[in-house]
């Protein structure tokens, strides 16, 4: 495991001799990573540190306004609310790897305008060391790697979490103070909600991915899984109050893990399941069933796209 | 410090084997499997996982430095077809959680797990037939061969993945391995 202690030191040294009086940016996402990585070059360069949080329409219920209440102190920071842009660019798009790649460069374009907007001559970047294989081995395309440095022409990038594992970028989270509800936040995809919705991403599949998401991290908190959340895998009939239902099949899973590298389904008991279960189909009219999904990774993964 | 590389098959769980040796508290270094084997210097070598043995590069070279190998996964079988035993394609792909029974309490590598042990997996290929000089060391219900040793000659091999968090007792595997290697 990594020493906290010596490693923020290192990392503060770091980041504040390959800055020096240079502007730098950050895109942050509310994740553990981004979080710990701003937090790290915050604490290097203060104010010259400009923070943008881009609000992609595809954020978990109430995150965005979590982001401004957590990260408060850094006076630079910046929402910047590009909902509708990023559904635009979605409208058609079906291929998961495409959604990615949609959503990939529509937050380019976003943070490149902000990027130049501030003048920064650096980018800070909280990829750890898993993004950096995943990618390298092909399984999935990682928002983190690649992408910004090719648009805007940094003088440098600095990564000062590249060798960390998540769970030890968690201890770190820690050990800088941030408030538990980044350290011990679940992991989230860079790509958001769009790939808790197979096939097209609208607004109406978003929103019930976002509802149902809140559900179940409500619902499952005893549980204390690695990451629990719910996706809209397709339609299927129903009945309700003696109407035919053509609605939303809404899957949950829920999975233990400390790396993520692999995962188990959770045993969870079914009165949990019915309250789950009878809480989505209730809050959300159009939606017509819920399954829970028991597969390990391997075979699945752990996201659905 | 006792010194062992891992050879990269581009498996997913690659980076995990070298962080288990390094918790371990051994040096250990990912090497890709293009490297030529003279100029690895090292105690022991692992040889990793991946999706297809064509990508093994020159994997099988590192069976002939005379240092202990153990073989993971698709390392295993790169061993297996290397020195003349048989891959092929499972029945049942061996997917997550195994349970996996020790067929020879004595051998080095899994003699301390027996009688049983669960473990994570993720193959569809497996060894067929084992080489000569190979003991079987553990089966399971879904593959046939799960283990196998040639201890005279330090190679070891397991089908499973001693590297990542669900598999019980994997830290276990990469120590008994480790005792193997220490000079």
């Amino acid at each position: 495991m990594v020493d906290t202690e010596s490693f923020i030191e290192d990392a503060v040294a770091e980041i504040r001799e390959e800055v020096g009086d240079a502007h730098a940016v950050i895109a942050l996402s509310g994740g553990v990573d981004s979080s710990v990585a701003a937090a790290l070059a915050y604490e290097a360069i203060g104010e010259q540190l400009t923070p943008v949080y881009v609000d992609t329409g595809l954020m978990r219920k109430g995150e965005t306004e979590g982001i401004r209440d957590i990260f408060s102190f850094m006076e630079s920071l910046r929402v910047v609310d590009a909902h509708e842009r990023f559904f635009d660019a979605l409208s058609g798009v079906v291929d998961p790897e495409v959604k990615r790649e949609v959503i990939g460069e529509q937050f380019i374009r976003e943070f490149e305008r902000e990027a130049k907007d501030t003048d920064a001559d650096y980018l800070v970047q909280g990829t750890i060391y898993p993004d950096r294989i995943e990618s390298e081995g092909g399984i999935k395309s990682h928002h983190n790697v690649g992408g910004l440095p090719d648009v805007v022409d940094f003088e440098g990038i600095v990564e000062p979490v590249r060798d960390l594992y998540k769970d030890e970028v968690r201890e770190v989270a820690r050990a800088l103070d941030l408030e538990e509800v980044v350290a011990e936040r679940m992991p989230f995809p860079g790509p958001g909600l769009a790939v808790r919705v197979i096939g097209e991403v609208t607004q109406e599949k978003v929103e019930v991915a976002r509802e149902a998401c809140h559900v179940v991290e409500e619902e499952l908190e005893e549980y204390d899984p690695w990451q629990a959340f719910a996706a809209v895998v397709g339609k299927g009939t129903g009945v309700k109050g003696d109407n035919r239902v053509h609605g939303w099949i809404v899957a949950v899973r829920s999975v233990e893990s400390r790396d993520g590298m692999t995962a188990r389904a959770q045993e969870l008991d079914w009165e949990t399941l019915q309250r789950i279960q009878s809480r989505i189909t209730g809050t959300n009219d159009n939606v017509a069933r819920v399954v829970y999904d028991v597969t390990h990774k391997p075979p699945a993964t752990i996201e659905y796209e | 410090m006792t010194r062992i590389v891992v050879i990269d098959n581009h498996g997913q769980f690659t980076h995990l084997e070298q962080r288990a040796l390094r918790d371990a508290g051994v040096d250990t270094e990912l090497v890709d499997n293009d490297t030529p084997p003279e100029e690895i210097d090292a105690d022991g070598v692992v040889l990793s996982g991946g999706p297809d043995a064509d990508r093994a590069g020159r994997s099988a070279e590192f069976l002939d430095i005379d240092v202990p190998v153990l073989g993971i996964c698709l390392g295993m079988q790169i061993m297996a077809s290397e020195l003349g035993g048989r891959v092929g394609s499972g029945d049942y792909g061996g997917y997550a959680d195994v349970t996996v029974d020790i067929l020879d309490d004595d051998d080095p590598l899994v003699g301390s797990l027996a009688p049983e042990t669960r473990v994570w997996a993720s193959h569809a290929d497996e060894v067929k037939e084992l080489p000569d000089g190979f003991t079987h060391t553990a089966t399971s219900d879904v593959c046939g061969i799960e283990a196998m040793s040639d201890a005279d000659r330090d190679l070891y091999g397991v089908q499973w993945h001693p590297e990542v968090a669900h598999t019980e007792r994997g830290e276990e595997v990469f120590e008994n391995f480790i005792a193997r290697c220490e000079r």
